[in-house]
Order: C-alpha cells, then structure tokens, then sequence
C-alpha cells in the first residue's frame, strides 16, 4: 500500500492502532523475539531491558551486517531499526531484509525528522516508525500493536472498571451515571480507555486526539485532560485519571486495589 | 514586449542613433543639393552675360547697331525666356527676351539696373509674385557708355527640386528608422535567445533541485562566461546547502541521541518501587525538561529546513477559512479555561496552496499565543480576508502588547518579549519562527503590530491561490527570506 501523503500515513497508522486493545502477555503465551539493530549501546541496553521486563526475548546487533546476519538466520517476529547504524544504513538492511521476508514487522527509530525519509521508508516496507527521544511507553505500544497486527477488536463498548464507553451511541455512563462529553473530551477518553493501565504521553495524546500541527503546545492536553477529569472523577472517591509525573496520563480501573 | 527588456532597450538605443545620423544626413544632403543647384544656375547666368558682352557689345561699335540686333536676336530668341536676356543703356532698353512664360513673369516688372552694389553680382527680386535671380554685368563701352547687360531666371525649379527632395527625405526618415526598429527587434532575439534560455533553466534549477546545472553556451563569448559563472554560483549554493544539510541532520542525531538515553534512564528509575516523593518529584521535573528540550530540538530542525529549503512541501489547495474554524474548535477549551471569548466569523472560503498541516500550525501557534498573553476576560479574534490578490489571516486579541523595541525582535528564534514570563508555560520560545519559516517558504509574510497594554495584531498574508496555476510539489527554496 503506497503511502503519499503523511496525513494518510496518520490515519493509516492510528486506523490500526485503534483497534488494538491490550493483552497483556501472560505465561502461556509464546514468547515474542524481537530483533534491536542499535549501535547506541546506551540506547540498546535501555530498550533491551525494558521489553524484557516485558517478557520479550531481546537480540542486539550493533550494526547493520550483524543485524542482517541476525534477521536471516532466526525467526523474528519482529524488528526494530535505527536508521543510522554503522557498516550498512538502516535503509539498506530494510531492503535487504524485505527481499527476504515479506512479513517481518518492522518498527523503524529515526533520530531526523526528514519527512522525505519516512515516506522513503514506508516505501521500502517499513510498518511503524519512531522519532527519537520517545518515551518507552509508546514503543512498547507500536510494539504490541505491530506483534498483533490480525486479529482486530471491534466491540463497540469499551469498559474499565465502573466506566463505559458505547462507541456507538457515543455515549460515556460511570457506574450508571451519564457523563456529558465535548467531542474532543469524548475521543481523549476513548483514547485513554483503549490503553487502560497504559502510560500516554501528552505527545501520544496530541498525534492522536489533535495532530502533529498542535505539537508545540502541550499545554492543551494539561487543560483537556483536566476538564475530563473532573467530568469524570468528581464525585466519585476513586481517582480513574492519573497524572505521571513527567511522562503524561493514565487511566485505572481501580479493581486491583 | 516589455519596456525595460535588454532588447528593447539595445533597439531603442540604435534606432535612436540612426535617426540622428539620418537628420544629420538629411540636412547635408538638402543644403548641399541646394547649393549646389543655385551655383550652377548663377554660373549659367554669369556665363551667358559675359558671352553677350563679348561677342555681342564688344564688337557693337565696329559692326553696328543691326548687326548687334540680328546676331542677339539668333542666339536669344525673343522668345526664349531660360534665362532672359535685357541689354539696356539707361532707361533704353537695347534688346530683351520676352516675358517669361513658366512661370509667367511680366518683364516690365523687373526694375531696371539703378543700385551700383548690384554690379557684376546676383542679385535677387520678386517680380510677378515670382522669385528671380539676377546678374548685372555692367559693360563700359570705348565712347564712355555704360550698357547692363542683365541675365536672370526665377529659382522656381530649383525650389521645386528641393520641396521634392524635402518631402521624400521627411517620408523616408520614419519609414526606414520603424523598419530599422522592427528589423533591429527581432535581429536582437537572436544574440539574445540564450539569455532568455539562460534565464528559464536558471528558474527551474533555482525552483527545484540544485542538482541540474545550466546548459553551456558554447559560442566562446560573454554568454558563455555568463553561463559558466552562473553554474559556479549554483555549485556553491548547492555545497553550502548540502552542508547545511547534512550539519542539521548531524546536529539532530547527536542532540537526540542522548535525550533518549537521559528520557529511558529516568524512566527507568521512576518506576523503581518506593521511591521517597522528592525523588519522584526531581526525576518528573527532570523528564518534563527532557521532553521540552526534545520538543526544542524538533522546532529548531524544522525551522532550519523550512529556512534552507530541505523539505519537500506538497501544495494542495487548502481552505484558510475551513483550517480557521476546525483548528479553533479543536482549542476552545484553551481560551474557555481563562474565560476569554475566542471569535472568529466564517467567511466565503479562501483558498490558498499549501501543506494543511503547516497551515494549521500557523493558526495554532498565533492562537495559542494570544490566548497565552491576553488576561483573563480578554478576547481574541480571528479573521479571515482577501486583499489585492492575498489571503490575511489576522489574530487579534487584548493582551499585554509587546513593547515597541522588542516588536522586531518578536518572529527571532528563542526571543520572549517578557523575559522569564513564558518560560514557566513550558514554551520553546519558538512559536513565532514557526510561523515566520512556514510563512516564508508558503511564499508569505508574517507581521505584527501592537500596543503595549491593548492588544496585538498578528497577520500573516498568503498568495491567494489562482486557478491557472498549475499545483506542483515544490523543494521551498527561500534562502533569502530573511
């Protein structure tokens, strides 16, 4: 699918990752292997550590002909990419692994904002992509939406805890109780209910909820977020909208505790 | 044709110079012709009297007054008129041609020989409404007798020769300098067609990619130097555009690189289990500053590339008024929060080309702007106009103004009219040169005006899309905007 303009990519990108709804892997599962081609060992270390801890099994490849070496001899299931390594540019092993393996996930990091390159790089068959710095919050969940790009969740009520979201009649109810919403409050709290228990930064939720023009002002989503957060929690004695400290938003059902 | 072409000009300059030299020639060729015919025929006349005097007078007194008669009358007919002939002796009158008959001059008109300056001279008079010339040879004959001997004719035929010669010389002129300024237009069109070839590649290499280079005119002359000298220009437009290039790239890696390391390591660490509170605290504000230098970063490299004409823009047809309104709904709640009345009157579309999403951040940022610097209570406005081929947008509102001396300064990357004021709003102090960048490479202009304490008016004039005007991606090439 030819990618033209990044507003297609936009919707392309959040048409999928809208219909992911979160399964948090569990013992039973298969265990996922992701390939990590990044010549930062700071970075690689962080990144290998933390999907660990999310129970992936994490290859490093320094560079790109390790990488390449790494991505035909085992079955990944997926790779991620930076786009600057040594010895082979990231474009050159996407290519190359792509001549290969159609069906590789690819989540591509990119430390340049060139816009010609991402369009490059959907070209070339990249499914995802990153822009350094990123909180590890939104990789791990490109990650998981790429791992599960198939099976899609369409029921149309969303629930976390005693809140409900009916996408069809766009109605919200907090154990019972009708909460009236503004539009935008309306697709932020579908946001946050989609990645329950998930951390969003206030970037996720601008690309997200607004667009990429609203990037400057991050302000925006402090003043919505505390709108609906008083629409939703005031009254109640359990607060579902958390704030964390220096990351973003989260939503909580409450249940566990 | 336009009136300040090299081609106009070179054609204008020549012809100009020919119809001096013309004038010049006119004139010489008028009073040379002139003079020449009125020294012939006084040298007709001089010659015809002194030929009567000697073979007619001078032998009077030995062969008599019939001899003189007869032989006169032979070689001068009574009716021969070209010229005349009057042989007098005082008021007697020894012989004379009849009246002239074309033109009709009555001899009796032509005053007889009284004044002595006329002696041996032309002399001129007007007879029978006829201009005449005259010689008087005045002959001293041996018995002590003066006898005049007068030839004339009118300068009618040479006056005619010359009104002909005028009037061929007034109708030639202008028909041979217009044909010499056509002949001489296009003749230029020639020498000048590779300049012209020149100048369109120039366009087209300078519009999009740097990476074509001009034809070389190989005719070994100031064109090809021209040419030459040009493809040189572009090389070292290309290299230093190349290096900015490759430099914001560099930079962009090398900042954002650590970022990541410094935004995983403290994420990493806030999730440590009981962690004491001030720690949690350090590490959040750490983590806020991280993003915000991240966001720094991206603003910067945007604007560098909008600035150096890196980027690709895709131009769409995009709706200013439509941009407006949604952009606007999509910060209500911004301007509800402070209770300012946030206005904006939808107008008849107004198309403009453009990237949207750029188009929107320069809403964004202007509205996001106002709202931050109006008190609570305040307004701000949007507009939305069409004026002499541009579309404005304004954003106004009842803020704080800016100080005349920072109103320069205000588009400036990193400036804050208010010092640390904004800076506690989590801005990067580069909004505005945002807006100035995308302004630029849309082919635009940002402004501001503003009184401190009422109110500023940002407004940004966009060409106005036309229709004929073929869309095309284009490589944004301001490199003079500033």
């Amino acid at each position: 699918m030819p990618l033209k303009s990044r507003g297609q990519m936009k919707r392309f990108l959040f048409g999928l990752q809208l219909h992911f709804i979160d399964e948090r892997p569990n013992n039973s599962a298969i265990i996922m292997r992701i390939l990590l081609i990044e010549d930062e060992q700071k970075v690689s270390a962080l990144l290998k550590r933390g999907l660990t801890s999310e129970r992936y099994a994490v290859d490093v490849a320094a560079d790109g002909i390790e990488g390449l070496e790494l991505a035909e001899t085992y079955p990944y299931d997926l790779m991620i990419l930076d786009l600057m390594v040594p010895r082979l540019t990231g474009g050159e092993v996407l290519q190359r692994v792509r001549r290969k393996n159609a069906f590789l996930p690819v989540l591509v990091l990119t430390a340049r904002d060139l816009i010609d390159d991402k369009v490059r790089l959907f070209e070339l068959g990249a499914d995802d992509y990153l822009t350094k710095p990123f909180a590890f919050a939104e990789l791990l969940m490109r990650v998981k939406a790429l791992l599960r790009r198939g099976p899609v969740n369409r029921s149309s009520t969303l629930r976390v805890g005693e809140l409900e979201l009916d996408r069809l009649t766009q109605q919200v109810k907090r154990g019972g109780r009708r909460i009236e919403l503004t539009a935008k409050e309306y697709a932020l709290l579908e946001y946050f209910m989609q990645n329950e228990e998930r951390v969003l930064s206030r970037n996720m939720i601008i690309e997200h909820v607004w667009d990429q023009s609203f990037d400057g002002i991050t302000n925006i989503v402090d003043v919505y977020v505390r709108h609906l957060r008083s629409k939703v929690d005031d009254g109640s004695t359990f607060k579902m909208i958390r704030t964390v400290r220096g990351t973003g938003y989260t939503i909580r059902s409450g249940n566990e505790t | 044709m336009r009136l300040n072409s090299l081609r106009t000009r070179v054609t204008t300059f020549y012809v100009g110079m020919l119809a001096i030299a013309l004038f010049v020639f006119s004139l010489a060729v008028y009073f040379g012709v002139k003079a020449f015919l009125t020294r012939a025929l006084e040298r007709k006349l001089s010659n015809n009297a002194h030929s009567i005097v000697n073979d007619y007078l001078v032998p009077l007194d030995q062969k008599g007054d019939v001899w003189f008669a007869d032989e006169i009358t032979e070689s001068y007919p009574p009716g021969y008129s070209d010229p005349f002939v009057r042989v007098s002796q005082g008021s007697k009158i020894l012989y004379q041609t009849g009246d002239m008959r074309d033109p009709f001059v009555n001899m009796s008109e032509i005053r007889l020989p009284s004044n002595p300056e006329w002696f041996e001279k032309f002399h001129r008079e007007t007879a029978s409404g006829q201009r005449i010339v005259l010689f008087t040879l005045p002959y001293y004959a041996p018995n002590g007798s003066v006898i005049f001997v007068e030839t004339g004719t009118t300068t009618e035929p040479i006056r005619h020769v010359l009104r002909s010669l005028l009037l061929i010389l007034l109708l030639a002129t202008p028909l041979i300098l217009i044909s010499a300024a056509i002949g001489g237009y296009f003749l230029m069109s020639r020498p000048l067609r590779p300049v012209v070839v020149l100048t369109e590649q120039a366009e087209r290499v300078g519009r999009k990619e740097l990476g074509e280079r001009l034809p070389v005119i190989p005719t070994g002359d100031e064109l090809e130097r021209l040419s030459l000298a040009l493809n040189r220009m572009i090389e070292r437009l290309e290299a230093a555009l190349d290096h900015n290039h490759r430099f914001s790239a560099d930079a962009s890696h090398e900042l954002r690189t650590p970022l990541t390391i410094i935004r995983g390591e403290l994420e990493s660490l806030i999730e440590m289990p009981s962690l004491p509170l001030p720690v949690i605290e350090g590490i959040g504000s750490a983590l806020e500053e991280s993003s915000r230098m991240a966001k720094i970063v991206s603003s910067l490299m945007a604007i560098s590339r909008l600035d150096c004409g890196g980027e690709q823009i895709e131009l769409v047809p995009v709706d200013l008024v439509e941009i407006v309104r949604v952009t606007l709904e999509q910060m209500g709640l911004l301007a509800e929060e402070k209770h300012i009345s946030l206005r904006f009157e939808p107008g008849e579309a107004t198309y403009v080309a453009g990237d949207p999403m750029r188009l929107k951040q320069i809403v964004v940022n202007l509205v996001d702007n106002a709202i931050k610097y109006t008190p609570v209570g305040g307004d701000v406005s949007v507009s939305v106009t069409t004026e002499n081929m541009k579309a404005v947008l304004q954003v106004s509102d009842t803020g704080i103004g800016i100080p005349p001396a920072a109103l320069p300064r205000v588009f400036d990357r990193f400036y804050r009219a208010d010092g640390a004021r904004s800076r506690e709003s989590g801005g990067t102090g580069l909004g505005l040169s945002i807006v100035k960048a995308i302004c630029s490479a849309h082919g635009g202009v940002a402004s501001v005006e503003s009184i401190e304490g009422k109110g500023t008016i940002f407004r940004v004039e966009l060409p106005v899309l036309q229709q004929s005007v073929p869309l095309e991606t284009v490589k944004v090439t301001p490199i003079y905007s500033k």
